[in-house]
Parts: structure tokens; C-alpha cells; sequence
């Protein structure tokens, strides 16, 4: 952005702060404007104070607390087994001919099928317990990891790694200072496509079959007509997507940082 | 280390580097100061698929001396190049690049490669790219602290906690050479290293290659397409064409080398006679 030497540095810096947050807050105060003046019934759409009520309640009860961890515990559970099998795949289909050769067709067929159409066979193998959800989330996210760390390592500058052959490094030394560094950027691509799929799928499942998790309390809420816990529950996910989003961003700057595209900005 | 051959080369220009159109006092030099490799090439062939690249060439590069293969696109004189490298694997022929036997004793300089691009690690800084030319030596610290001195030497000491992407297109070539010659090779082949950069920066680089090549005593192999570089540098030129070698020539002119000298002029011309008006066959 600007050069931070110049002088209305720090009232340039709140705008830029303060305009990306402009536009929900213009949306609110419309949407509470809107209800309190009767447009709106507040039986379809509860007013933001009205939610934000629902939010204090669930608060107090501690409710929101026990569901949004056994959700996050989720979340980050199927994150990682998809997550780390996807990755473990891609490096190998991208190193070796022989491993792309015998899986990738095969991952790219079922690549194809929606991983949500597979909600009644994992109903009907694991239940409603845990491990549906586990499945579900991992096999959501194993895909654009897998993807996108297999296109990382196929986008590598072969130059680069006739040049480190050229000097003397070794297989290991290779990945580890050629590879692996040049794969990053795409896999932090896969990262956030995939961050993004678990969220999505830990909805669903919680929304069809489960006992606890925000997709359970919304669903709960649903049937006691509680439509200001269902629209707490929306914004929460809402507001754990752009967590989500901004901790990968952090990353990617760290790691990044030799990247232009990814320095500050 | 690079700084005391620097001086001793200032005392006594010339002594250090081998004069290739008297072989005998050649001998006598190249046990002394060059850390030279020697190349002999014997009947080489190369095909691509059934594309012959290079049909039976012969050569021999004494330790210490620096040639410059030109030639048109197409004619093989990167593959000579890469294969002199050991980049690419002979259909036929004996390459040997071998220490003089006063170095053999001790362990033989490695050989190393400056590509056309800079190929930098794009996610190392600066100083650790140049490391990279000391893969598999010493502590990370003794890397560090050498790849610094190599920095200093083309000039970019104060470039080296910086990203490559922020450097300028010879700054980068310069690192890259930076990267070849901080193991203190026996052999440095250059691959139309400058053919990228602007003229001013292009004479700059020339002026460097020549200078650490007088200091360091290796081997030089430029494959240039620029007949001018090639006669600034150069005190062999071979032309190369059909995979054979067409023209050898040497340029006695003495160093430090004058841009726009006439005797290097001359020769400029009778190379560019030879290339242009030797009719390529299809």
C-alpha cells in the first residue's frame, strides 16, 4: 500500500482499518432499522439486539461454549487425518511416477462424486457418533490438499532442481530446500479451500445427525422456533470462517515472505 | 583466501595465468597458482532421439585457460557444454576433465555450472543462495561466513540478508556467480550467463568474470552467442557448427583487454565472416 513514511500515516492506516468493516455494520444498522419499524416480522428475521441477546443467554449458559468446542474439536480432528492423508498423497504422487500412476486416476473418480451425497451410506455404517463427522470432514478436506499439493510440486521450475542437483544436494536436501519451499504457495491454496470444506461439511453433518455442535443447537432452535439462536448460529460460522481465513493469511506471511505477492498488502 | 590470490595477482599480473600459445611455460605456471581442471574431449557424439547434435568433435582445454565456444541456436554448443559438465551422458566418446598432477594429491576442485538464468531460490536470501555452491561442506556457520566473502567479491555484500526478488536482473547474475565460485572450482563453464542483462551491465559482468578468473586460476568455458563478448573474454574462441568444431582460433591480444581495441575488432569480424557466410544446411 502506501508508503508508511508519509505523514497522515496513522489516519490513513484507521481507514484502511475501518472501511472493510464498513459495510456489515452499514447492513446491521439497516436490518435493525428494518425490524424495529415493523417491515420485517421478527418471527422470519430477529433484530440484531435480538440476537445479540440469544448470544448473551447462550453465553451465561455456557451453552454456545460446550458446543462451539466440540465442534471446533471436529473440525480440526477430520482437518487433520484428511488433511495430513491428502498431503502425504500429494508429495508422493508428485515425486513419484509410480505412486501418481496407480492412484491418481482412481482419486480424481472419486474426486468427482459430492462428498455430502455419501451423508445416508455414513449414517447407515457409522451412525450418528463421532466418526461420521470425522469421515465426512476428512474426506471434505483431503481432496483440495491432496490437489493442490500434487500441482505445487508438478509447478516447480525444473531448472531449479537441475540446479540443485548440479550443486550436490541430495534427495532429502532437495525436498527440503527446492521442493518443498517451491510447493508452498499451492498448498497454502489447498489450505484455504480446504479450511473453507470443513466448515461446510461439519454444518451439514451437525445440522443432519448429531447430539451436540453449533449445527445441533441450530437445528434445536429450529424446532422451538428460536429464530434468533438460529441466525447466532449462522453468524458464528461466519465469524469462524474469517478466523479461519485470517490465521492462514498470518501463515502464508510468515512463510511467505520471499514471495512479493504475499508481502504486506 | 580470495582476497590474497587478489593481491598477489596485483604484483605480479600475469604470472598467475597460464599462456595458452606457449604450452612449456604453461607447464610451469599452472603447478604454481591455477587451481585448473584440464579437458579433453576424444570422438564425442551426441544424439537427441535420432537427431545427432554433436558428430565427432575433438578438443583439449589446458588447466587454467578460458575459452569461448560461439556458434548459431542449434549448433550444440550448450550440449558441449552440458556434457562437459557431465549434465548429459555421451552416445559415443571419452570426456576427461582431469587435475594437474600437482593438485591430484589433494582432494580435485569441483566443477560448476552459470546458467543463462540466475536460477536463484526464489525463498533463500541472498547469502544462503550463494551457500548453496558449498552444499555438503563444512559447518552452516563456515557456509554462511564464505558465501559472505564470495558476496563481497562480486560486490553485494550489502545485499546479502535480502530476498532475490528484490534484486535487479544483474545483481541476480552476479549472485549466481557469486553461488559458482564460492567453492573455488576447477572448472567454471558459463552458459551464455549475460545474454539476458542490458549492455552497460553485460561489460560490467565481463570486467568481473575476467578479473576472478585471473585471481582464481579455474578453467573458464564461455558459450556466447555476442562474437564480441566471446573476443573480450576469450583467449581461445572455437566455432562450433554441425555438432563439429569449424573454426579454432586463438586471440593473443594482452590483458587488461581495451573495448573497441582494433586487433580484437578484426578478429570479431573474421568470426561474424565465418558465421554468416558459411550457408547452414537445412
Amino acid at each position: 500500500m502506501a508508503k508508511p513514511s508519509s505523514p497522515p500515516h496513522v489516519s490513513a492506516r484507521l481507514r484502511d482499518a475501518t472501511v472493510p468493516w464498513l459495510l456489515p455494520a452499514v447492513i446491521l444498522v439497516g436490518w435493525q432499522a428494518a425490524v424495529s419499524a415493523g417491515f420485517v416480522s421478527n418471527r422470519f428475521m430477529p433484530a440484531p439486539l435480538d440476537v445479540l441477546r440469544a448470544g448473551r443467554d447462550a453465553v451465561r449458559t455456557g451453552e454456545i461454549w460446550t458446543n462451539l468446542g466440540i465442534s471446533t474439536l471436529r473440525a480440526l480432528a477430520g482437518f487433520a487425518v484428511g488433511g495430513g492423508i491428502g498431503f502425504a498423497l500429494g508429495l508422493a504422487n508428485g515425486l513419484s511416477r509410480l505412486s501418481e500412476r496407480l492412484t491418481d486416476t482412481s482419486v480424481q473418480m472419486v474426486r468427482n462424486v459430492p462428498h455430502l451425497s455419501l451423508i445416508p451410506l455414513v449414517i447407515l455404517w457409522f451412525g450418528i457418533g463421532e466418526e461420521a463427522k470425522l469421515f465426512l470432514v476428512a474426506l471434505g478436506v483431503f481432496f483440495p490438499i491432496y490437489a493442490n499439493t500434487l500441482h505445487g510440486i508438478r509447478s516447480i521450475d525444473p531448472a531449479l532442481v537441475e540446479m540443485g542437483e548440479v550443486y550436490g544436494m541430495s534427495r532429502a536436501e532437495l525436498f527440503r530446500r527446492v521442493i518443498l519451499p517451491g510447493a508452498l504457495p499451492s498448498i497454502f491454496v489447498g489450505l484455504r479451500y480446504a479450511l473453507g470444506i470443513m466448515w461446510l461439511t461439519l454444518i451439514v453433518a451437525e445440522t443432519i445427525s448429531a447430539s451436540s455442535g453449533l449445527g445441533y443447537m441450530a437445528m434445536q432452535a429450529r424446532e422451538f422456533m428460536l429464530v434468533d439462536v438460529v441466525v447466532l448460529a449462522i453468524l458464528i460460522y461466519a465469524l469462524l470462517g474469517k478466523l479461519a481465513d485470517t490465521l492462514t493469511r498470518a501463515l502464508e506471511r510468515a512463510c511467505l515472505a520471499w514471495n512479493p505477492a504475499y508481502r504486506s498488502a | 583466501m580470495l582476497t590474497e590470490t587478489l593481491s598477489r595477482d596485483a604484483l605480479a599480473p600475469g604470472d598467475t595465468r597460464p599462456e595458452p600459445s606457449a604450452p612449456a611455460r604453461r607447464a610451469v605456471s599452472t603447478g604454481e597458482a591455477s587451481r585448473g581442471l584440464a579437458v579433453t574431449v576424444r570422438d564425442l557424439h551426441k544424439s537427441f532421439e535420432a537427431n545427432p547434435v554433436i558428430t565427432g568433435l575433438d578438443l583439449h582445454l589446458p588447466a587454467g585457460s578460458f575459452t569461448a565456444i560461439v556458434g548459431r541456436s542449434g549448433c550444440g554448443k550448450s550440449t558441449l557444454l552440458r556434457l562437459i559438465l557431465g549434465l548429459e551422458t555421451p552416445t559415443s566418446g571419452r570426456i576427461a576433465v582431469e587435475a594437474p598432477p600437482a593438485l591430484s594429491a589433494r582432494a580435485v576442485p569441483p566443477r560448476r555450472i552459470m546458467f543463462q538464468e540466475p536460477r536463484l531460490l526464489p525463498w533463500a536470501r541472498v547469502v544462503d543462495n550463494v551457500a548453496v555452491g558449498l552444499t555438503g561442506l563444512g559447518t552452516k556457520a563456515e557456509r554462511r561466513n564464505r558465501a559472505g566473502a564470495a558476496l563481497e567479491e562480486v560486490g553485494l555484500a550489502d545485499k546479502a540478508g535480502q530476498w532475490p526478488a528484490t534484486l535487479s536482473g544483474g545483481q541476480r547474475q552476479r549472485v549466481a556467480l557469486a553461488r559458482a565460485l564460492v567453492s573455488h572450482p576447477g572448472l567454471l563453464a558459463l552458459d551464455e550467463p549475460l545474454g539476458a542483462l542490458d549492455a552497460l551491465t553485460r561489460i560490467g559482468m565481463q570486467d568481473l568474470i575476467e578479473r576472478i578468473w585471473r585471481a582464481q586460476g579455474f578453467t573458464a568455458i564461455l558459450v556466447t552467442h555476442d562474437v564480441a563478448e566471446a573476443v573480450a573474454l576469450a583467449d581461445r574462441i572455437l566455432v562450433v557448427e554441425e555438432g563439429r568444431i569449424a573454426l579454432d582460433l586463438r586471440v593473443d591480444v594482452p590483458r587488461p583487454r581495451r573495448r573497441g581495441d582494433p586487433d580484437l575488432a578484426r578478429l570479431e569480424g573474421r568470426i561474424l565472416d565465418h558465421l554468416l557466410g558459411t550457408p547452414q544446411a537445412a
